[in-house]
C-alpha cells in the first residue's frame, strides 16, 4: 500500500464502504466479495446478480471470464468501468501509470460496436480522446495510428454505417486503444461477428495486444475462445451468480486455435463448466 | 432561346391532373362574379397586381417578422423544455398534464385572448403563435429523448465523456430528425396562426389585409394575397429545411447515395 501503490478506490459508489487491502503492486484490478442485488420494481422479489464475486487481475494480463447468458458478467464489467452500482464488497483500480493520484484509463468494448453514426470514424475515436482530455494536437497522430493498428488505415473520414459489422467492431476496437488504456474491458466483444470474421478478429486482437499491453478484463460465453486469448480464467454460473473455477493457462504464445493442448484443455473445461451448470459436477 | 429536345417534352401524369384542375376551374369560375369565385386566370391578375404594389413587401415584411419572431421564440422555448422533460424525471412528471392542456386549448381562443390581454399590437399575434406552437415542439422533442440510445448514453459515461460532450456529439445529434420534424411542423403552423392572429389583432400585416378584404366579400383578394403568402412560406420550407436536412443526415446511407 505505502509504495505507490495507492489505488483509487471506488467506494463512493455504493452506500456502506468497507475498507479493505488494496491491491498489490502488480495488481491492475482487484474485487473482493462483491455483491450486487436488483429488485424488480414493482415487486418485493430480490435478484441476486453478483453473489460475492472476488477477482484480481494483474498488470498487463489477459484474463477472461466465462459464464452463461445472464449470468451477470456485463454487470460486473459496468462495475468496474465505474457506471454501475453495487452493495457490498469493494472493487479497486491501480491508478494511472506513471501518475499514481490519476484514475486509471479504462477502455471498453461493447457487445455492439456503440459508434456514433453521425461522426466519421476519426470523429468516433476523437469522441474518446476528447472525453478523456487527451490534447488536441495528439489527436490526428493517434487516430491513423489505432486506424492502422486494427487494419482500417484511410477510413478516417468514413461513416460507421458505411462499414461492415466487423469493421465497426475495428474502429470501436481502435476508439478503446487511442486513449491508451492502463485497462480495457471488452463484453463479448465478438459475439456479434460471423465466426470467420470472429476467428480473424481474434488473431488480430492477440497480434495488437502484444504491441500495446494493456491489462484485459474479456468476458464471453465461447469457452475455445477464452482458452485461445486468456492467461488466466474465471468460470462463473447463474443461481447463485458466483465464480466457481480459477484456471491459469500457461500455453505460450503466439497460440492457434487447433493446437492439440488447447483442444485437450478446452474439452475438460467444456466438461466441468456444463457440469456444474447442469447440476452434475 | 434555348432549343427543346423533343424528348424532353414530357406530361407526367401530375402536370396533367393540374391542367385538367386549371380547366375546370377557369370553367366553373364563368358562372360566379370574380369577388365571389374568381378563376385561376383572375387569380394570377390579382396577384400580379399585389406584387407590383411596393406597398406590399412592407405588409409581407411585417408578418414574416412576427412569423419568425413566435417562431424562434417556441422553438428555442420548446426544444429547451422538451429536452428537460425528457431528461429529467421529476419535470416530466410536474409538466406531463400541463403540456396536454396547453395543447388543447383551441387557436381561436389564444388569439382573442391575447388581443384582449394586450390590444391591437405586435404582441397579440406573437404570443398566440408562442403559446400554440411551444407544445407541439414540446411533445416532439420529448418523444425524442425517449427514443434516445441508451446504450451511447453509457458509452459516453464509460468514456468519462463530461456534460457539454455529450450534449454535443452524442445528445443533440440524435434529436436532429426531430428537431427537423419541429421546425417544419412549427414553421408551418406558425403561419397559420399568424394570419389569424393578425385578423384579430395587429391592426396591419397579410392577416388584416385578408380581413380588410373579406370586409368588402372580395374573395380575388382573399384568396390573391393567401395563395402569395403560401409561395414565399413552401419557398422557405424548401430552402431552409430540406436542402439543409440533406447536408445534416449526409451520414445515413440511403440518403447519401
Amino acid at each position: 500500500m505505502a509504495l505507490g501503490a495507492r489505488s483509487i478506490d471506488r467506494t463512493h459508489l455504493r452506500p456502506q464502504p468497507t475498507v479493505r487491502p488494496g491491491p498489490t503492486l502488480s495488481t491492475a484490478i482487484a474485487v473482493h466479495n462483491l455483491t450486487k442485488t436488483f429488485s424488480k420494481p414493482g415487486t418485493e422479489t430480490q435478484f441476486v446478480v453478483l453473489d460475492d464475486i472476488s477477482l484480481s487481475v494483474e498488470e498487463g494480463k489477459f484474463v477472461t471470464i466465462v459464464g452463461p447468458s445472464g449470468c451477470g458478467k456485463s454487470t460486473l464489467l459496468n462495475i468496474i468501468a465505474g457506471i454501475e452500482r453495487y452493495d457490498t464488497g469493494s472493487v479497486q483500480l491501480s491508478p494511472r501509470r506513471g501518475s499514481p493520484t490519476h484514475q486509471p484509463r479504462v477502455g471498453y468494448v461493447f457487445q455492439s460496436p456503440r459508434l456514433l453514426n453521425w461522426l466519421t470514424t476519426a470523429g468516433n475515436i476523437e469522441f474518446a480522446l476528447e472525453a478523456q482530455n487527451v490534447p488536441g494536437q495528439q489527436w490526428k497522430e493517434r487516430v491513423t495510428r489505432q486506424l492502422e493498428m486494427v487494419g482500417l488505415g484511410g477510413q478516417e473520414r468514413n461513416y460507421p454505417l458505411r462499414l461492415s459489422g466487423g469493421m465497426q467492431q475495428r474502429v470501436a476496437i481502435a476508439r478503446a486503444l487511442a486513449i491508451e488504456p492502463d485497462i480495457l474491458l471488452m463484453d463479448e466483444p465478438f459475439s456479434h461477428l460471423d465466426a470467420i470474421t470472429a476467428r480473424k478478429m481474434r488473431f488480430d486482437l492477440m497480434e495488437i495486444l502484444a504491441k500495446a499491453r494493456p491489462t484485459i478484463l474479456f468476458v464471453t460465453h465461447d469457452l475455445a475462445e477464452a482458452v485461445f486469448l486468456s492467461d488466466r480464467i474465471y468460470m462463473m454460473k447463474t443461481n447463485p451468480a458466483r465464480i466457481f473455477k480459477e484456471v491459469a493457462i500457461d500455453l505460450p504464445r503466439p497460440r492457434k486455435p487447433e493446437d492439440p493442448a488447447l483442444l485437450d484443455l478446452e474439452k475438460n473445461l467444456v466438461q466441468e463448466f456444463f457440469g456444474v451448470l447442469e447440476g452434475t459436477g | 432561346m434555348t432549343s427543346v429536345e423533343p424528348s424532353e417534352i414530357r406530361l407526367s401524369p401530375g402536370l396533367l391532373t393540374i391542367a385538367a384542375g386549371l380547366v375546370a376551374w377557369q370553367a366553373l369560375s364563368l358562372f360566379f362574379p370574380p369577388v365571389i369565385f374568381p378563376g385561376p386566370w383572375t387569380l394570377l391578375q390579382r396577384m400580379a397586381a399585389i406584387y407590383s404594389d411596393p406597398a406590399s413587401y412592407a405588409v409581407v415584411a411585417q408578418t414574416l417578422r412576427r412569423i419568425f419572431e413566435g417562431f424562434a421564440i417556441a422553438m428555442v422555448a420548446g426544444t429547451a423544455f422538451g429536452l428537460l422533460m425528457g431528461l429529467k424525471r421529476d419535470v416530466e412528471l410536474f409538466f406531463d398534464t400541463w403540456i396536454m392542456v396547453l395543447l388543447t386549448v383551441p387557436a381561436v381562443c389564444w388569439a382573442f385572448l391575447s388581443v384582449l390581454w394586450f390590444g391591437i399590437s405586435d404582441i397579440a399575434p406573437i404570443l398566440t403563435i408562442v403559446l400554440i406552437v411551444f407544445p407541439f415542439v414540446v411533445i416532439n422533442i420529448w418523444e425524442g429523448t425517449k427514443a434516445m440510445d441508451k446504450d451511447l448514453m453509457e458509452m459516453g459515461s464509460v468514456y468519462r465523456a463530461d456534460r457539454s460532450l455529450m450534449f454535443r456529439k452524442v445528445i443533440i445529434p440524435q434529436l436532429m430528425p426531430y428537431i427537423f420534424s419541429s421546425l417544419r411542423i412549427a414553421l408551418s403552423l406558425s403561419w397559420k396562426i399568424a394570419l389569424v392572429a393578425e385578423a384579430f389583432g395587429a391592426g396591419d400585416g397579410i392577416g388584416q389585409k385578408l380581413i380588410n378584404w373579406f370586409q368588402d366579400t372580395r374573395v380575388d383578394m382573399m384568396l390573391a394575397w393567401g395563395v402569395s403568402f403560401m409561395i414565399v412560406m413552401v419557398l422557405v420550407d424548401v430552402l431552409a429545411f430540406r436542402l439543409w436536412a440533406r447536408r445534416m443526415f449526409d451520414w445515413r446511407p440511403q440518403l447519401a447515395t
